[in-house]
């Protein structure tokens, strides 16, 4: 099963990104664990730097931006 | 009884009508506008690679100082780009300027300042921010990087220190650009940059006090103008971004001002900005002391410093002199107990007791040069 994480420390734009995330999810009906990550050092250790960050299997693919859902159904595709 | 009550709620008010009239909406919107459109169309990603620990000392210092006007519009990115920069970057001098300069020299900061304190203030702010970032940047760097530059020297003079340089060069590379998988639009380079001139323009104009019969029209073409270029130029997912962003800010920061405004105002009747007269009310360097170690312990919600120097210490009634206002504005947003929290986790405890000394020395300093000097 794919892994997506979304990185940020709680502003509305992390929230937002997490939100279309799972409708993404939602209506490609692909099946994905969502995982928040809200630590600052863990965030850093990821070498993300903009927040909020998307990461699907370990890679990171999108920083600094509350992507909306058809980008993130695109990328999901890939 | 219901006097004070009346008295308070009326004081409320009164601040609000301050702190919100008209001139300074007709300057916020725009600045709104300003700062979700950076968020947007700047791409901070090129910000980011001059902070990457190959680059030459001097310009991470000279980026970090200036780069919160298009990095740090939002208060919630300062932390996590901190946290980078000072761990996979330019290290604890460059991340330690940025820290200090960013919140203050965004667009927002900036405007509202001026235009509810005096553009005075407003400018000695964003002055002192960027010219004190480079200090504070350069004594946290001599505090705690010199210690390793002199051990990897002592062993091996240049050869060993240069590869370990060239190691973290390329490392650092990597994390500044992680995999960014959608590419940027192409348009022509000139458009970004007119966009924004235009965007300034409107605010510029719209708050000068140039007649409105005159005004009026200019601005009405300059936002034809800008309409024009993001139907030509930028597609729909763009602006759409841009009226999210501009939303979030709007939506994060407003209400919280407009409660704050209100609550100055009621504080206001009850303890008198006469109350810090004697304590802030000279440019004596005590004043300017008590300014800063103040703004470092507050916690001040975004642009809510505005109001709270302007009325609660007094500044506006003139019960609160200008080094004092100058060290509080460059100490308060910088550095609050809830965010010392979180640095502590990030670089631990004697770094960051330090940085919250140079922010307070710097501060006051800045406050104390501006008072006697420019005021």
């Amino acid at each position: 099963m794919m892994k997506i994480e979304v990185l940020g420390s709680g502003c509305s734009k992390c929230k937002r990104l997490e939100k279309n995330v799972k409708v993404a999810l939602k209506q490609t009906g692909m099946d994905a664990e969502v995982v928040k990550v809200e630590d600052i050092n863990e965030i850093v250790n990821r070498g993300v730097m903009l927040t909020p960050a998307l990461i699907v299997d370990g890679a990171v693919i999108s920083t600094g931006k509350a992507l909306a859902v058809d980008q993130i159904i695109k990328l999901l595709n890939k | 009884m219901a006097d004070i009550l009346i008295d308070m709620f009326q004081g409320g008010l009164a601040s609000l009508a301050d702190y919100m009239a008209a001139h300074v909406l007709t300057c916020l919107v725009p600045a709104f506008f300003i700062a979700g459109a950076i968020a947007v169309f700047i791409s901070r990603q090129a910000v980011l690679k001059y902070f990457g620990s190959d680059v030459k000392k001097y310009i991470s210092y000279a980026v970090a100082s200036v780069s919160g006007t298009i990095l740090a519009v939002c208060s919630c990115t300062i932390l996590p780009l901190f946290a980078g920069i000072y761990k996979r970057g330019a290290g604890i001098g460059p991340a330690t300027a940025f820290l200090y300069s960013g919140p203050a020299i965004n667009v927002l900061a900036i405007v509202y300042t001026g235009q509810a304190l005096g553009y005075d203030l407003g400018l000695a702010r964003a002055v002192a921010a960027i010219s004190m970032a480079s200090v504070v940047g350069l004594i946290m760097s001599s505090l705690f990087d010199a210690p390793l530059n002199a051990t990897s020297k002592g062993k091996k003079p240049g050869k060993e220190g240069r590869a370990s340089s060239s190691a973290d060069a390329g490392s650092g590379k990597d994390d500044s650009a992680p995999g960014i998988s959608i590419d940027e639009p192409l348009r022509p380079a000139l458009v970004v940059p007119l966009f924004f001139i235009f965007m300034v323009l409107i605010l510029v104009i719209g708050a000068s006090t140039i007649d409105w019969l005159i005004r009026l029209p200019v601005v009405l073409v300059l936002i034809a103008g800008v309409i024009v270029l993001l139907i030509k130029h930028f597609d729909r997912d763009e602006v759409t971004e841009w009226g999210y962003e501009t939303w979030d800010l709007t939506k994060k920061i407003f209400p919280v001002l407009l409660i704050g405004a209100f609550i100055v105002g009621v504080i206001a009747v009850v303890l008198p900005p006469e109350t810090f007269r004697p304590y802030l009310g000279d440019n004596s360097i005590i004043a300017c002391f008590l300014g800063s170690v103040i703004g470092t312990l507050l916690y001040i919600p975004t642009l809510l410093e505005v109001p709270i120097i302007g009325s609660t210490f007094g500044y506006t009634s003139g019960m609160m002199a200008g080094g004092p206002a100058l060290s509080l504005l460059l100490a308060g947003p910088a550095v609050s107990l809830p965010s010392l929290v979180v640095l502590q986790r990030i670089m631990g405890t004697k770094k960051t007791t330090a940085f919250a000394l140079v922010v307070v020395l710097t501060s006051t300093i800045a406050g104390f040069v501006y008072g006697n000097l420019f005021t």
